[in-house]
């Protein structure tokens, strides 16, 4: 069992939500000011190649709690886990817990909350605030792939124009799958080499490793456009290698570490008639690459991350999103395990029906370089207003030379989740 | 001539009718346009704020509801709505900003907040011919017509439920249009279209109804409406509460940055 919750997010819910209860516990309509709600969802899969076993089985509640005084605003969600498969997921965990203060013509929220950013699609190019849980890859539901983090974020609110400014005391690493999980990664070692590999190296909690972000945005008409510039640490660290030969064994020692990068971004999105036009660019300023051989050393680069995509809706309830996305590295040595230029894609089709009671979509991820995919697709009915039943099929390929879905070409997968809302 | 949002339209009108206006008098022959024209330009405030319901009832009767907050606010003729689910459960807190311009040539401002995504999007204008939350209403049901998208012909006077109306028929320009033809009874007093029929090529489709409508803060208003799809046996019923008018609004409730806090209020 894990219970996350850290000091500052303690006191926060103590004195921000809890502690205004009694003050206020006389005024009527006080009932009204709070909010509950949540969701209880159960899932289970199937493999669809030997062994056939789950790789997923789980029991997941979230209960979100609001209230709501005047210009001040808390939420508290908390989820309840029980996995089957992975264990350490397992448990408590508080999800988000801030306070907002709304005044005119600004904001500000304090506490663990998830910021997402970009105009892009289950692919994060400038969406780097909130770092990735990647426990179950990305076969996950998009909302649940992102963590929260613990931070304050100041907002100045115009009429067109928004300056957001986060501040990030403490650092958070993307969750990556690990020991027992069925999509933890086993690195291909030559039978003469010994490896082992030390916790990874996260930044202390101090006033200089601090992340910070700066975004405008401006929402104009038929256009919206932002610039930003986040100064953070890498969520995924980098591995670095100390290498020793005895006796015509090889010793290798990772030493994981998290960098300090500066990322600069422009996003935009552009209606015209059915379709919706969206770009993104992000320069990677200082991002650690890994090496395309085991005793190789992380090298540090500056990349050029992009996204062009476009959604179209041409009615009777048929939606179809594409994206286009690539990384593009610069000063790109031959010794990286990345291409100079990676190129992938994504295509989305759904369709309602039986008066958008049920829907169908497919989510398709290709890598146009490693030749290897990831296609989800699922049907989502609503049973009652209240009770939803989702059936899917997860299913890896492509990649014979490698690729990132194609290692994961064995944990295809069937897979019913049924969810209730209240 | 007025532009009407979606909301505006799920507040106060609903269907596109006619009706008479005291401009043109008793010794004025009214036209269908007329009463069109009249029903379109019934005053309904600066602002507006209302909770809508919606109970979709199929021919078992079973039901499935939509709790839906709105609020709109008109820039000269132009109209800037938010619209906030409240139910059922798993979209609770979408929420949908609209700026709707008057000028034909420009195309609405629409964006979406999606509370489990977190952020807000973009979207493009929704097909007119798409039902709107699974109901018996299309958007262009429910949103701004122009009242010259539709030839009027005045067919006389019937009473609606005690209250006299015009009998209007119109007929779409667009031959692609999805109804071939509708007939509305418009209130005379109300200018409010209290019964509307719609017909497709194969006949008669589905009729709207008022159940119950009066005056909120001095303003004529439909309370409590239906729209009953006859072939596939499906009704649509509506309650409006919480109505008000003119209450000051504030600008900032119609700007992104309100909806991205995934709150509005």
């Amino acid at each position: 069992m894990k219970w996350r919750t850290g000091l500052f997010v303690s006191l926060l819910v103590a004195a921000g939500l809890l502690g205004g209860a009694p003050a206020l516990a006389d005024e009527p309509g006080w009932t009204d000011r709070v909010d509950i709600d949540g969701w209880v969802e159960g899932a289970r899969s199937v493999r669809i190649r030997s062994p056939y076993d789950a790789l997923l089985s789980r029991l997941w509640g979230r209960l979100k709690l609001s209230a709501d005084i005047d210009d001040l605003y808390g939420h508290v969600s908390v989820d309840l886990q029980q996995n089957w498969k992975v264990e350490d997921e397992t448990g408590f965990e508080l999800h988000e817990a801030w306070i907002e203060y709304a005044a005119d013509g600004w904001d500000l929220r304090i506490g663990r909350q998830v910021i997402i950013w970009g105009m892009a699609d289950g692919v994060q190019i400038t969406d780097i605030v909130s770092p990735p849980d990647y426990t179950e890859f990305i076969t996950r539901d998009l909302e649940e792939i992102r963590l929260p983090v613990d931070a304050a974020r100041f907002r100045l609110l115009g009429d067109t124009f928004d300056l957001e400014l986060i501040w990030i005391p403490v650092f958070r690493a993307a969750i990556l799958p690990s020991a027992d999980n069925p999509w933890a990664v086993e690195l291909d070692i030559p039978e003469d080499v010994r490896v082992t590999t030390s916790l990874a190296e996260e930044p202390e909690v101090s006033l200089e490793n601090s992340e910070i972000a700066l975004k405008v945005s401006a929402f104009l008409s038929g256009l919206d456009v932002a610039v930003s510039v986040f100064h953070t640490w890498d969520d995924q660290p980098a591995m670095h290698r100390t290498v020793s030969r005895n006796d015509g064994e090889i010793d290798i020692h990772f030493s994981p570490e998290h960098h300090r990068m500066t990322v600069l971004g422009l996003e935009f999105s552009r209606p015209l008639s059915d379709f919706v036009f969206r770009g993104e660019v992000a320069c990677y300023l200082g991002r650690y690459f890994e090496p395309e051989s085991i005793t190789g050393d992380p090298s540090r680069k500056n990349a050029l991350n992009w996204l062009a995509g476009i959604d179209w809706t041409p009615g009777n309830d048929w939606t179809v999103t594409a994206q286009a996305t690539g990384v593009f590295i610069v000063d790109h040595e031959q010794s990286l395990a990345a291409e100079e230029h990676a190129l992938s894609g994504t295509l989305n089709v759904s369709k309602k029906l039986l008066r958008q009671t049920l829907t169908f979509s497919n989510m398709l991820y290709y890598d146009f370089r490693q030749q290897d995919f990831f296609d989800q697709l699922k049907a989502e009915y609503a049973v009652t207003d209240d009770v939803r039943l989702i059936a899917g099929v997860d299913v890896f390929g492509g990649g014979d030379n490698g690729g990132f879905f194609g290692l994961y070409r064995d944990n295809s997968q069937v897979w019913f989740k049924a969810k209730y809302s209240f | 001539m007025m532009k009407k949002t979606l909301l505006m339209l799920l507040f106060a009108i609903v269907i596109r009718p006619a009706c008479e206006s005291d401009a043109f008098g008793e010794t004025r022959t009214v036209t269908g346009r007329d009463v069109m024209v009249m029903e379109d330009e019934r005053p309904d405030g600066n602002d507006r704020t209302s909770v809508l319901k919606m109970m979709l009832i199929n021919k078992r009767g079973s039901k499935r509801v939509r709790e839906v907050s709105s609020y709109s606010k008109d820039y000269g003729k132009d109209t800037k709505s938010v619209m906030v689910f409240d139910r059922p459960a798993d979209v609770k807190g979408t929420a949908f900003l609209s700026w709707e311009y008057d000028d034909p040539e420009k195309e609405d401002d629409k964006w979406l907040y999606m509370p489990a995504m977190k952020k807000v999007r973009r979207i493009s204008g929704a097909s007119k011919n798409e039902y709107f939350m699974g109901s018996d209403f299309t958007y262009d049901d429910m949103g701004d017509r122009n009242v010259d998208e539709d030839t009027h012909k005045l067919l006389g006077e019937e009473e609606v439920d005690g209250h006299p109306c015009w009998k209007v028929e119109s007929i779409p320009v667009d031959s692609d249009d999805m109804y071939t033809r509708k007939v509305i009874w418009v209130s005379k007093e109300a200018h409010l279209a209290l019964r509307a029929e719609y017909y497709d090529k194969d006949g008669l489709l589905k009729v709207y109804r008022v159940l119950d409508f009066g005056k909120e803060d001095g303003f004529w208003t439909s309370r409590h409406s239906e729209m009953e799809n006859v072939v596939r046996k499906h009704k649509t019923v509506m309650e409006f509460s919480a109505m008000q008018y003119d209450t000051g609004l504030d600008d900032g409730l119609f700007r992104v940055s309100a909806i991205q806090r995934g709150r509005v209020r």
